[in-house]
């Protein structure tokens, strides 16, 4: 089951093993499923590597085959706290 | 005409262009799925009655898709033809603009259920669907407008502009600069670095939908009155200075960041592609829900011809530019757009009395607010049917001179143009084309034109007449 997807532009928007900023929706069935958050997270093209699995699509929804996994270091707020 | 979209059901029931799901719906994709095959079918409209993780709420799919459905949300009998459901609207909206009125909130449905700050969580509430797979993300607004206000005049504006759930209290959609709310937003807003106040109306009735899509050329309460015949019912909002339809299903208020912008899309588009890609987009914050008791979300699934966006964006297009053009003199016998076409062909029929009448005709058009949503204009004369291709086809494709009858600019166009590279998407490039499909008008009518050659047209009167009256007799069974 995948934890996680996100969207890219190319496959090195997703460099292994460096904390990266990235834009995901989770995707744990329910309610919230889709929902979006941004993290610093590590990633990895290694499905087995880190803790969630993770699907990856490029810019017109497009599936990429290639499972990876990744770990959330933290939630960041990308939205400005007036408007929170 | 249907003061709600449970009226318009009802009526869509009767005249068998309907049907009822009562088995459980999945939004992820399901529900989307079933409507996507309505479309490509020109099926009846299904209500779903149950769906996945949000009991009491349902779906409403493909409102608008056909001419027949067109017809019962004006209502004109079901079968009426095109030109005749052209005739009516153009009668209605050439009026005097039918300002709305406001009623109390305790006579408004849309007000049975209200939710205000951290309770207005669409994803808790609302049953946002996965239209297509791929999508960036749950589009709750497909069928839909959203309600603004000019902060200088006041003038409000109805627009359907998509908007995709990017959390339980944010939105992301595409504020195109060209389109009304867009020039608020980006011209005055954005300038002055304060937020927008905006309502989301989900599931208005279908005659607000209506003016919400078409290129209104006044605030869409006013045409939407023209069209009911009588004013529409507003009511306050919860938390922001605007009003919305009392008898829509579902509201969502709040306010667009003027500095902030958040992923969304990409999304299956009107074109039948997903073009543009996912972007950073506007974002719209949420500050209240209200909704009616047993909600019905409206989903309109744009792809392939035909849905609703196709083919009522077509239709107001399409009347909107024969309003122009008739308003500049230019003698034209109507325009047809042709949904099939995405919106991108438009049909003009005129007596061509001077030279060159088509490339002013699309200049015309062109040049309009009409401009950025269309690219080919093929001009025909008086003596072919605009709303009949095979005609429409002959005279381009006999008439239309590929040197001196095809003419070309660079315009402004939407970036959803499937055609464009990235770099023009960008830079809002828009190329158009204009078929001037009619004999110039210094040939000599008796030793240059050539004559068309149909039953209409070469044999006399008399025995037209014969072969008519005879023609059950000699065997053949239509007439
Ligand atoms: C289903 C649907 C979705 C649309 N989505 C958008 C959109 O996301 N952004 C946009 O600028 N126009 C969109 N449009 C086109 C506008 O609705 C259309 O241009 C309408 O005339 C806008 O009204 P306005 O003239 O008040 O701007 C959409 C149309 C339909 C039918
Ligand atoms: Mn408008």
């Amino acid at each position: 089951m995948f934890k996680y997807d996100t969207y890219i532009e190319s496959l090195t928007d997703l460099p292994e093993g460096e904390e990266i900023k990235l834009s995901v929706r989770d995707l744990t069935p329910g309610k919230q499923r889709y929902a979006y958050k941004h993290v610093m997270a590590i990633v990895s093209a290694d499905p087995e590597r880190y803790p969630d699995k993770m699907q990856v699509r490029f810019g017109r929804g497009q599936l990429h085959g290639q499972p990876y996994s990744m770990q959330v270091i933290k939630e960041v707020n990308i939205v400005p706290e007036r408007y929170l | 005409m249907y003061k709600d979209n449970r009226e318009y059901i009802k009526a869509l029931e009767a005249a068998g262009e309907l049907v009822t799901i009562n088995q459980e719906v999945d939004w992820d994709m399901e529900a989307g799925a079933i409507v996507r095959k309505v479309c490509e079918e020109s099926g009846p409209s299904p209500l779903m009655n149950k769906i996945k993780d949000y009991p009491g709420h349902r779906y409403f799919g493909a409102p608008l898709a056909s001419y027949r459905k067109l017809a019962i949300a004006l209502g004109l009998p079901p079968d009426s033809a095109i030109p005749e459901i052209a005739k009516v609207y153009l009668e209605r909206t050439n009026k005097t603009p039918i300002k709305p009125v406001l009623i109390d909130k305790d006579k408004a449905p849309v007000k049975e259920n209200i939710f205000i700050g951290d309770k207005a969580d669409m994803l808790d509430l609302l049953p946002a669907p996965i239209v297509h797979e791929g999508d960036g993300g749950r589009y709750l607004c497909t069928w839909h407008f959203i309600v603004t206000k000019d902060p200088d005049n006041g003038d409000v504006n109805w627009g359907m502009y998509r908007q995709m759930v990017y959390d339980g209290k944010t939105l992301t959609g595409p504020l195109l600069p060209f389109s009304d709310g867009g020039k608020v937003f980006h011209g005055k807003y954005k300038q002055m670095g304060k937020p927008m106040p905006f309502a989301t109306v989900i599931g208005p009735d279908p005659i607000s939908a209506i003016a919400a899509s078409a290129p209104a050329p006044m605030p869409e309460t006013d045409f939407a009155g023209m069209l009911m015949g009588k004013p529409i019912e507003l009511v306050k909002c919860e938390t922001v200075d605007l009003e919305v339809p009392a008898n829509a299903e579902i509201v969502i208020e709040g306010e667009i960041l003027p500095d902030v912008s958040l992923e969304e899309g990409p999304f299956g588009e009107y074109t039948g592609y997903r073009t543009s890609p996912r972007d950073m987009r506007q974002v719209y914050r949420v500050k209240a829900i209200t909704h009616r008791n047993n909600p019905i979300t409206t989903i309109s699934n744009m792809g392939i011809p035909t849905d609703e966006g196709q083919l009522l964006r077509s239709f107001s297009l399409g009347l909107e530019m024969d309003k122009l053009l008739r308003s500049q003199g230019i003698p034209i016998t109507g325009v047809f757009m042709m949904p099939e076409s995405t919106h991108h062909l438009v049909i003009v029929g005129v007596k061509p009395i001077y030279t060159n009448i088509a490339a002013q005709i699309a200049q015309t058009v062109f040049g309009s607010k009409l401009g950025p949503w269309f690219h080919m204009v093929v001009v025909v004369d008086d003596e072919c049917d605009i709303y009949n291709f095979n005609e429409v086809l002959h005279a381009w494709t006999t008439k239309c001179h590929p040197i001196n009858g095809i003419h070309v600019w660079q315009g402004v166009g939407t970036p959803l143009y499937p055609f464009l590279s990235a770099a023009e998407r960008i830079k809002s490039v828009g190329p158009k084309v204009c078929f001037d499909c009619t004999f110039p008008l210094d040939w000599d009518p008796l030793s240059e034109v050539p004559s068309l050659v149909s039953f209409k047209t070469v044999y006399p009167k008399e025995i037209q007449e014969k072969v008519l009256a005879n023609w059950k007799n000699y065997g053949f069974k239509s007439s």
